[in-house]
């Protein structure tokens, strides 16, 4: 730059730019303003963009629906409040009594985890409000309801007082909130009502668990080794290189490396310890590289005193370099698992299950995570899945948010900026 | 590195000598990180050796040459009569990949101008969290939103815009890249030295000048590494085209139609139930192939831009 000619088309300094109340002045400022403005633009439309995404996945786990209730009767109204346990407990109550079972049997039945668990699938209890008739009245309806019509929640309250209406005897007009404490616990479902996340957050939390347990040793060790113990050769550069690229290569490429070497090569099949030893590997690289920078950060004086002291240099690593850099270490882990959470592609290849009946019960089960219920969830041809994909994204953004709030919390806290 | 080559201990003075049970014990540790890199390394060498081999196995079928891989005009290995070139993947790829930069590459250069020209720092903080966090959603929920949202939108502008379609896809993976290009640009903007922007306001340039001749051109290797890269991410991007962009893989440009990419192709012959071994499932890894020799050439491009073309203000 020092070396090239001046820019002959800069304009010429003109006498009038020490004025400041200038025609000259108050332009150049305006177009100054402009300016700024327009680079600034793109900002506002990447978080405008957040925010309609965000808007639409809460208004899309929500949809007014017309059902007709087809169990003979099993459709109870409560407007005694909101009381999750005590409504569910009394809503099954019901429909044992229905089915002629005397208070005993029905206690007994109560106590049995299994029944609890069918009757919990069966009757979806948790909230449904019955919208005809202000105030919303919660209602149960079942596997074996018809749902009729599927409004969104905009349109539903534009069309309301017409749908109400039209309605049928035996029908009801109700506001399906798709995203409700049961959706945490039932199970895979071929109904959209029925489905919940149960086995996808079960397979989640077990993956992050093996990532972290797997990914954090390995990439802080790398770390720890390039910063402390590498020479400045050919092999430490060939290592950082081949890092910089590792970082950079396709998670589906991965996926595919799992599917080689874990899923087949060594025999595990699609199981929660592949996913996870594959996505230890893709995360690898983001932890060595925030773990160097908060190794790099600790103050050699520190290092110096602790020699002085007659430390070892594994003595140094442990209780000076490693304590020091915690901070900046933790911060990169919870952004690994940010990254590991969302992941979608290499649990596909490795062969995630979109269907998982029952909960995985060991690291050698068949999982299924939450970014692949929801790839599964988008891709089946059903606008009421749509509503149940959007609720587990709620969920999954929401687990993010609060991941990320930690790591921002944690960056600041600590007077780093990245 | 280098510079704690003066932290070391000082091992010659006997009183400080470690003994031997230290010393073994200093040797393990040195080992055990050493293989925690070496591991690092080892994946690479498990990705090429898994690519190459499976490939190698592709192109020794009697059914596939590599001619008609590279100039084939259709790409069929999940049906009976399997035609296998692999150009119509590459243009679906590179369809929606340019989609994606140009919608990308403006915002995210207008954004880094901003974040490091116009902002102070407080905003700069706030800004770079919100590009951060857009960066963090999951692919698989861009891909739902493309395909759910954005695409219907579509639908009422654009005539004859077909469900699955590359052109919402590329829209929704260009604010995907935003934050590669904005981060890695603002970078560069920022190591432009005060010097030369004084000397830009010296001859009278007002701010525009400033960052149209000075800050720009100095920070031009860093901005073309930032694009290099978000090039990358955009041609291994998997969930949002595999959602939005569809799984049929034609030869076109036209950014309505359903096309297949790379990696689309990938997700279905995986997702799909080919025994291992045949042809369609070594297909997979051939075109795998192709992808990490895509993306690997266009991070080695970027990495060299960076080292040969930066400038050096000391």
């Amino acid at each position: 730059m020092s070396e090239r000619a001046p820019d002959r088309r800069l304009p010429a300094a003109k006498t009038d730019m020490f004025d400041p109340g200038g025609a000259n002045t108050r332009r150049r400022n305006r177009n100054r303003r402009l300016f700024g403005w327009a680079t600034g633009l793109p900002i506002l439309l990447a978080t405008g963009l957040l925010a309609i995404l965000l808007y639409d996945v809460v208004t899309d786990a929500f949809s007014w629906q017309v059902i007709e209730p087809n169990n003979s009767g099993v459709s109870f109204s409560f407007t005694d409040g909101f009381r999750f346990g005590g409504t569910w407990e009394r809503v099954v109550t019901l429909d044992l009594l229905e089915q002629g079972l005397s208070q005993e049997e029905i206690d007994e039945t109560l106590l049995d985890p299994e029944a609890r668990r069918i009757y919990g699938a069966r009757n979806r209890v948790e909230l449904m409000l019955w919208a005809e008739g202000m105030p919303l009245r919660y209602v149960v309806t079942s596997s074996r309801d018809r749902h009729l019509t599927d409004l969104t929640l905009a349109q539903g309250f534009a069309r309301r007082s017409e749908m109400e209406a039209a309605l049928e005897p035996g029908q009801l007009f109700v506001l399906n909130p798709w995203l409700d404490i049961a959706f945490f616990t039932k199970n895979a479902s071929r109904t959209a009502t029925m489905a919940g996340l149960g086995p996808a957050l079960v397979g989640s939390v077990m993956l992050i668990l093996l990532v972290i347990a797997m990914s954090v040793p390995l990439g802080v060790g790398t770390a720890v080794y390039l910063e402390e113990y590498a020479r400045d050769t050919a092999s430490t550069r060939a290592i950082e290189l081949n890092l910089s690229n590792l970082a950079s290569v396709p998670s589906v490429v991965y996926g595919i490396l799992g599917l080689s070497v874990f899923v087949r090569g060594i025999g595990l099949g699609p199981v929660v310890l592949a996913g996870a030893l594959t996505l230890s590997l893709l995360v690898v690289p983001v932890v060595v590289i925030a773990a160097r920078e908060a190794i790099r950060a600790v103050p050699g004086t520190l290092r110096q005193a602790a020699y002085g002291l007659g430390a070892t240099k594994s003595q140094v690593v442990a209780r000076v370099v490693l304590p020091n850099a915690i901070a900046g270490i933790t911060t990169g882990v919870v952004l690994a698992v940010a990254r590991a959470l969302g992941e979608t592609a290499p649990l596909l290849l490795v062969g995630a299950a979109a269907f998982v009946p029952r909960l995985p019960d060991g690291i050698l089960s068949i999982f299924t995570a939450l970014p692949i219920q929801i790839y599964a969830w988008v891709s089946e041809n059903d606008v009421e899945f749509t509503h149940v994909a959007s609720a587990a994204i709620a969920v999954l953004l929401a687990i993010l948010f609060v991941l990320y709030a930690i790591a921002f919390r944690l960056r600041r806290r600590f007077g780093r900026v990245a | 590195m280098q510079s704690r080559e003066s932290v070391q201990p000082v091992r010659s003075l006997g009183a400080l000598r470690l003994s031997r049970a230290e010393n073994a014990r200093e040797r393990l540790v040195m080992g055990l990180l050493l293989a925690c890199a070496v591991i690092t390394i080892l994946t690479t060498v498990a990705v090429v050796f898994v690519l190459a081999r499976e490939t190698i196995g592709f192109f020794l079928d009697p059914a596939v040459t590599l001619w008609a891989f590279l100039t084939d005009r259709t790409w069929t290995p999940l049906f009976s009569n399997q035609t296998l070139g692999i150009a119509p993947l590459l243009v679906g790829t590179f369809l929606v990949t340019g989609i994606a930069l140009v919608v990308g590459v403006p915002m995210g250069l207008a954004s880094a101008v901003y974040l490091s020209e116009f902002a102070d720092d407080n905003l700069r903080r706030r800004t770079t969290s919100v590009l951060e966090v857009l960066a963090g959603i999951p692919t698989v929920v861009l891909g739902y939103f493309a395909l759910l949202f954005v695409t219907p939108l579509l639908q009422k502008v654009v005539p004859g815009l077909n469900l699955f379609n590359p052109l919402s896809a590329g829209l929704v993976m260009g604010f995907m890249i935003l934050p590669t290009v904005s981060s890695i640009s603002t970078d560069a903007m920022q190591a432009v030295p005060r010097s030369l922007r004084e000397a830009g306001y010296g001859l009278g340039g007002t701010k525009i000048d400033l960052v149209m001749r000075v800050v720009l051109p100095a920070a031009l290797s860093g901005i073309v590494a930032s694009i290099i890269l978000a090039m990358s991410r955009a041609v291994g991007e998997t969930m949002i085209v595999s959602l939005a962009a569809g799984q049929r893989p034609l030869l076109t440009i036209d950014p309505r139609e359903t096309i297949a990419t790379m990696t689309s192709f990938i997700v279905q012959a995986a997702t799909g139930d080919q025994p291992a071994g045949t042809l369609a499932s070594r297909s997979l890894y051939a075109v795998a192939a192709t992808l990490f020799t895509v993306t690997l050439l266009l991070n080695v491009i970027s990495q060299a831009i960076v080292r040969r073309f930066r400038e050096r203000y000391e």
